[in-house]
């Protein structure tokens, strides 16, 4: 991919953010988040307590997912295109796992996932593999090894400690505490820890981080291992949803954690965003999806407006750097 | 000189992945125990002309350096117009076809070109949206091409091997080797891909061969995605990610960069053929799904080495390391050859 990017491209976030005044994009983004709001007051049914939970609980592993991957494009290493496949082989082993108990399942799941993307994190970080092939490369491995190991049967739950995944205190599912939690935890890391910072930094220019001294090959590596912890507890909650796991379970995980940090205006080409940018953009298709539903479209109009919600973001996103590098 | 042009990997590459594959569906009756039959080739061209038009699309703009997620969004939509409207007359339903992949192709070109954006995003948002709009065209369900004439014609054998459908898949694939060898396209193309900045400054137009190249892309899918609709006789709203994924293993086999700036037409085609040898293989052999899988799994992440500066460095130094101990004169040939 040829990513042209100009030495003095960015003045740090911090100085835009001080110089920042509402121009005629933020205008349009209000505009837009306000015509939502009012074709939703117009719409029956939306501006209820069910339909904010049923807008949350959808938006709830995805975004989970995708807030793993926005520490991958953060540091420039573009995506994952595994995603669905690791989350597929991680519930499996979630629910087989289960008759050592829950907390035990957890860990081995967490740590299937991680260890799994970690590996491929270790690749791209020391050995510059594109992660594009080598995520392909690892789909297919992934896929192999598990249908070779499971026989292409679905894994059912060998105990139920899973059930308490699908627990919803105070009306909500768990999940969408869990998200909330992990947004606020990833929000804290990018922003108060060297690690954040020095992962912004690789991500904006890998060449020079590396000849300041940076620890690139490290930082990219762990980026990628909490990456695959993300995916391996949306995994977790979906294996328990599901109460069944087999290779198929991920289905469109990666496109939708992709289009999801893509909506939050994140650049693929790393350096910026993050994980309130990923909520966001979890809810922003969430919510017009719910609209949409509500107002009686099909799921392929849905799909179809998520597509071009994606794209409007990125245009916008784009004109908007472009401009303030000016 | 002639072993340094083979160990080059768009050469390397696509050489061993059809040789490999092309032993094996050789070797197919050792294990069967029944000889090879023109049916075998037919089937195999026929899983070709079902894939190769991907490969083909995504391909041309990988050589640019940049990477159509999209090319199965218009896939469905190709194979859905073409089937919506093409009940009646096919050829009213395949130019439908084929304009609207050539539309929204140049008008992803032409996003990408003038805001200079990277294409991944542009066009994964695009293949959302066009799954979206196949899916909405027919409810989310299949949709049935009652022309039972035309699918015989497009999948009738031609010389025991061919079919319409392979031999105006070859076609494709013939024109844009004479076109990209025959003009200068074909060295901009990859003049772009290799450094963008460097051929603008030279005077090369990427903006218009941007344009281009997206077009062709959409085209080659969209009409790629009839032909297989006419042949199966319905169209499908969402084909899934897997012919994306074959594509992409298909196009890196045939020896094109990620990085842009690199492989042939040729390259594809041994590319896209050594994919469907390989489907051809696990069919009639009855080899278990997993081991295409984990075959796919190794071939790609050979050309993940191939192509990663780290991991290249890293053997060089194991490689001086080996030369400066052992008394044997290092080669120069062997040191290693930096990626562009």
């Amino acid at each position: 991919m040829s990513v042209t990017k100009a030495p003095a491209m960015r003045w740090g976030a911090a100085a835009r953010a001080a110089r920042w005044r509402p121009g005629a994009l933020d205008g349009l983004a209000a505009a837009a988040v306000l015509a939502v709001l009012v074709v939703g007051a117009a719409t029956h049914r939306f501006f209820t307590y069910a339909n904010l939970k049923a807008i949350l609980t959808s938006a709830s592993l995805v975004g989970i997912a995708a807030l793993g991957l926005t520490l991958i494009v953060l540091g420039g290493t573009s995506v994952s295109l595994a995603i669905s496949q690791t989350a597929a082989v991680s519930a499996m082993a979630f629910l087989a796992s289960q008759s050592w108990g829950l907390v035990a399942a957890l860990v081995v799941t967490v740590v299937l996932g991680a260890a799994i993307t970690g590996l491929q994190g270790l690749v791209v970080g020391y050995g510059e593999a594109n992660p594009i092939v080598l995520t392909i490369a690892a789909s297919f491995a992934i896929t192999g090894v598990a249908t070779w190991a499971t026989g292409g049967v679905s894994v059912a739950p060998t105990g139920g400690g899973y059930r308490h995944l699908n627990a919803t205190p105070g009306g909500l599912a768990l999940s969408v505490y869990l998200l909330l939690a992990l947004t606020v935890l990833l929000e804290a890391v990018l922003r108060r820890t060297g690690f954040g910072r020095v992962l912004h930094l690789v991500g904006e220019n890998r060449r020079a981080a590396h000849a300041a001294g940076l620890p690139v090959g490290r930082t990219i590596t762990v980026a990628w291992l909490a990456a695959g912890a993300f995916f391996a507890v949306a995994a977790a909650f979906s294996g328990a949803f599901n109460t069944s796991a087999n290779v198929n379970l991920g289905g469109t995980l990666t496109f939708d954690a992709i289009a999801a940090v893509l909506a939050g205006g994140t650049p693929i080409t790393g350096g910026r965003g993050s994980a309130v940018r990923t909520l966001a953009g979890v809810l922003l298709i969430a919510t017009v999806s719910d609209l949409l539903l509500l107002r009686g479209y099909s799921t392929g109009t849905q799909i179809m407006v998520k597509g071009l919600i994606v794209l409007a973001v990125i245009v916008l996103a784009h004109v908007r750097s472009a401009k303030g590098r000016r | 000189m002639r072993w340094s042009v083979v160990r080059r990997p768009e050469v390397l590459l696509p050489v061993t992945a059809l040789g490999v594959t092309l032993v094996a569906f050789a070797a197919l009756p050792l294990h069967t125990g029944e000889a090879l039959k023109p049916f075998d080739v037919y089937n195999t061209l026929q899983g070709f002309a079902r894939l190769a038009p991907l490969v083909l699309a995504l391909g041309l703009t990988m050589f640019a350096g940049e990477f159509d997620l999209s090319v199965v969004g218009s896939y469905a939509l190709g194979g859905m117009l073409a089937v919506q409207f093409g009940q009646h007359s096919w050829a009213a339903g395949l130019a439908l076809a084929l304009a609207a992949g050539l539309g929204i192709g140049a008008v992803q070109g032409w996003l990408i070109a003038v805001l200079r954006i990277s294409s991944m995003p542009v066009t994964l948002a695009t293949y959302i949206a066009l799954l979206g709009l196949t899916s909405s065209m027919s409810g989310g369900l299949s949709k049935t091409y009652d022309n039972a004439g035309v699918t015989l014609w497009v999948d009738q054998p031609i010389a025991q091997v061919f079919s319409p459908r392979s031999l105006i898949t070859l076609g494709a694939f013939g024109v844009a080797a004479a076109v990209l060898a025959g003009s200068r396209w074909g060295r901009e193309i990859r003049a772009i891909g290799g450094d963008r900045r460097a051929s603008r400054v030279s005077g090369v137009r990427d903006d218009r061969l941007l344009v281009g190249v997206f077009a062709a892309s959409g085209l080659l899918s969209a009409g790629g995605g009839a032909l297989l609709d006419f042949s199966l006789g319905s169209a499908n709203p969402d084909p899934g990610v897997q012919p994306l994924i074959l594509a992409a293993a298909g196009a890196l086999l045939g020896g094109v960069s990620l990085a842009g700036g690199r492989g042939s037409v040729l390259g594809l085609l041994a590319g896209a053929g050594a994919v469907a040898l390989l489907a051809e293989i696990v069919t009639v052999a009855a080899v278990p799904e997993y081991v295409a899988q984990l075959f796919y799994a190794l071939l790609l992440a050979v050309t993940v080495a191939v192509e990663a500066p780290g991991l290249t460095r890293a053997l060089t130094r194991l490689r001086a390391r080996a030369a400066s101990t052992s008394t044997v004169h290092p080669s120069p040939v062997a040191v290693g050859r930096a990626e562009p």
